[in-house]
């Protein structure tokens, strides 16, 4: 963490582009974002508003067709594919609205591979999993595979996954879209404790004001375009 | 490390679809178990055949009449005589071990002993033949020596299964046996009896005479001319250059031309034999390699069902930080080690069959170490191939595209 910034992200005026044979669409115009470590953030928009093409910048996953994207201070355009992959390997984890986790996985191995990715020795991953996997309350369950647990229990594999190699971000793309209103405090409880004890900056996309109510600041989005950028003041 | 986990994760998509994967494997199964059956046998083969040469000394050749170039002879001044053998003899001292006059004419004889019967093929031999052919083992009283060769005695060295037939009783020396040598009827004296160790040819072939061993001076007498000189010459110098040799020395004492007399060496006919077999080996061996290429595409064509399944999977191992190499690494992996299984199966299919083959002949299989190195190697080698297409199809997988595929 470079100590003469807060700011973790910070996008110039980002722009991206689907380009579809004659047909361009803009899905993102002129966006100006930045976002400091620890925040706890909620990006809102209808569907199509952008927020999900936003999300996947964010993660590395896509890169912008124009403005500037700086992580960390890095410069995310000035990079090849392999390097993404080890940054979003050892900045960010991932929560996806469908789980994502692999299928006839056990939960453990789900968690370790990031880890292996990451080439973290083999003991260190095993501790390193075992320890996750409790803190999300499935000390019990390594073994299971996906399809052996419920939808909370699989978002919660996922969090651990996400928490793997210690990313500074957590991205969350819909993380209680899949999940009752139990398990979705659930969820979110466990974001905020990862926010505010653990010092993640978490940002979620979500469509749910209900989920946006639970952060400090709410990005929204309409076409593209940022149309509110709102802090709660009773917050922090 | 990141290879040690890749193995295990490949094993385990294997084991997810047993049956598609037994199914791919069965290509290369067969492709890897004809090739081995099929270089096995040859080789086995050519171990056996080398084997039954091995029987007889190094350096084992004849001289002849080159019967191709020669419409007349004149049977005393072209065939070879007594005095051709002492001529050969003295010239190459040092080389020749073995040398005698040759009778391949019409030799066998129809002995009695009592009411038994049995028709014997003679041979002449010069003294302590042999230490030269190791297929005769006398196993009781002697070979003919020099004493019989100089002194034309009409003794006789029997099969033991001639003696079994005519006499019942293996241990014959001493005993007389009435035949007749070219048209003069003998009582011959058994001086020895000998057995022959089991050969392929034995197995194959059904023999009507015993060969029998007399002096060869008697069979030919002292006036002798053959066409034929038998030679077992040193077996630490060239067998072909020696041919040459003693070629050119008796055409220049024959004063013959060129092609007049010619030689067949063993070790000629053994690299003849070899080359036959081996170029048969290949050309079988590479039809059945064609079965090979059809499960190496199989293996291609299986992978990329199992990267198009995966689609999600691979979206997201990628944002969870798969590089593009351990996408492709792991892909690889699995195409590798499923054709490996599939080479190990084909290999021990492949033996088992070779061996069921040959033992059909009694003759055990050869099987060469290096065709199991080979066979892995090689395997891995077609999964390699024709995984790197499905491979670097799933590497090259963009994440978002990967992660949104249903």
């Amino acid at each position: 963490m470079n100590p003469e910034t807060t700011e973790i992200i910070k996008l110039q005026n980002l722009d991206k582009t689907y380009r579809n044979g004659n047909i361009s669409v803009a899905a993102l115009k002129k966006v100006n974002i930045t976002i400091n470590y620890g925040e706890f953030v909620a990006i809102m928009g209808a569907s199509g508003s952008g927020k999900s093409t936003l999300m996947n910048i964010l993660g590395c996953l896509d890169r912008p067709t124009g403005g500037d994207y700086f992580l960390e201070g890095i410069d995310i355009k000035e990079k090849t594919d392999d390097q993404l992959s080890f940054i979003r390997n050892q900045k960010i984890g991932f929560v996806f609205q469908s789980f994502n986790l692999i299928p006839r996985t056990s939960a453990f191995k789900n968690v370790e591979l990031p880890m292996i990715y990451g080439k973290i020795p083999a003991r260190d991953r095993k501790d390193r999993a075992v320890a996750l996997l409790e803190s999300v309350g499935l000390g019990d369950r390594y073994e299971h595979m996906p399809n052996e647990l419920s939808g909370g229990q699989k978002q919660r594999v996922a969090i651990a996954r996400a928490l793997a190699n210690e990313p500074t971000i957590i991205l969350a793309d819909e993380p209680t879209g899949n999940l009752d209103s139990v398990s979705s405090i659930e969820i979110l409880e466990i974001f905020t404790k990862l926010n505010r004890d653990n010092g993640n900056t978490v940002i979620i996309v979500t469509h749910e004001p209900d989920i946006a109510k639970c952060t400090d600041r709410t990005i929204t989005f309409k076409d593209g375009i940022v149309v509110e950028d709102a802090r709660r003041e009773e917050a922090v | 490390m990141l290879f040690l986990e890749n193995i295990k994760l490949a094993l385990s998509a294997i084991r997810a679809n047993k049956m598609r994967s037994f199914l791919t494997m069965l290509g290369i199964i067969i492709g890897i178990s004809s090739v081995i059956t099929i270089t096995s046998i040859g080789a086995s083969a050519q171990a056996m055949i080398n084997k039954q040469f091995e029987s007889l000394e190094g350096g084992y050749m004849v001289l002849m009449i080159n019967w191709r170039n020669t419409e007349s002879i004149d049977y005393y001044a072209d065939l070879f005589s007594w005095d051709d053998i002492e001529a050969l003899k003295n010239r190459f001292p040092s080389y020749i071990r073995y040398i005698e006059l040759m009778n391949l004419g019409n030799s066998s004889t129809t002995t009695k002993v009592g009411r038994l019967e049995a028709t014997l093929s003679l041979y002449g031999a010069g003294a302590d033949y042999n230490k030269f052919d190791k297929s005769i083992q006398i196993i009781h009283g002697r070979m003919i020596n020099q004493g019989d060769v100089d002194a034309g005695r009409e003794n006789i060295v029997i099969d033991v299964r001639a003696a079994r037939q005519l006499f019942n009783k293996e241990n014959v020396v001493g005993a007389t046996l009435p035949a007749t040598i070219y048209g003069d009827e003998k009582d011959l004296t058994i001086v020895g009896v000998y057995e022959t160790p089991p050969s392929i040819f034995s197995g194959l072939m059904v023999e009507t005479s015993y060969t029998c061993y007399v002096p060869i001076s008697l069979m030919l007498g002292s006036d002798a001319r053959s066409a034929y000189i038998e030679i077992f010459a040193s077996d630490k110098d060239d067998p072909i250059v020696q041919a040459e040799a003693f070629l050119s020395y008796i055409t220049k004492v024959k004063n013959k031309p060129a092609d007049f007399y010619m030689y067949q060496s063993a070790d000629e006919q053994i690299s003849q034999v070899n080359t036959v077999l081996g170029t048969l080996s290949i050309a079988l061996g590479a039809i059945a390699a064609i079965s090979l290429l059809v499960g190496g595409i199989g293996i291609m064509n299986i992978m990329l069902v199992s990267v198009t399944e995966r689609t999600r999977e691979i979206g997201i191992r990628k944002s969870l930080g798969a590089r593009t190499k351990d996408i492709l690494t792991q892909f690889l992996i699995e195409a590798m080690i499923l054709s490996s299984i599939g080479g190990i199966i084909g290999m021990a299919l492949g033996m088992s069959l070779a061996g069921l083959g040959m033992s059909a002949f009694g003759i055990g299989v050869v099987i060469q170490p290096i065709v199991i190195v080979v066979t892995v190697i090689f395997s891995a080698g077609v999964g390699m191939f024709f995984g790197i297409f499905p491979a670097r199809k799933a590497a090259k997988l963009d994440p978002i595209e990967a992660l949104r595929y249903e």
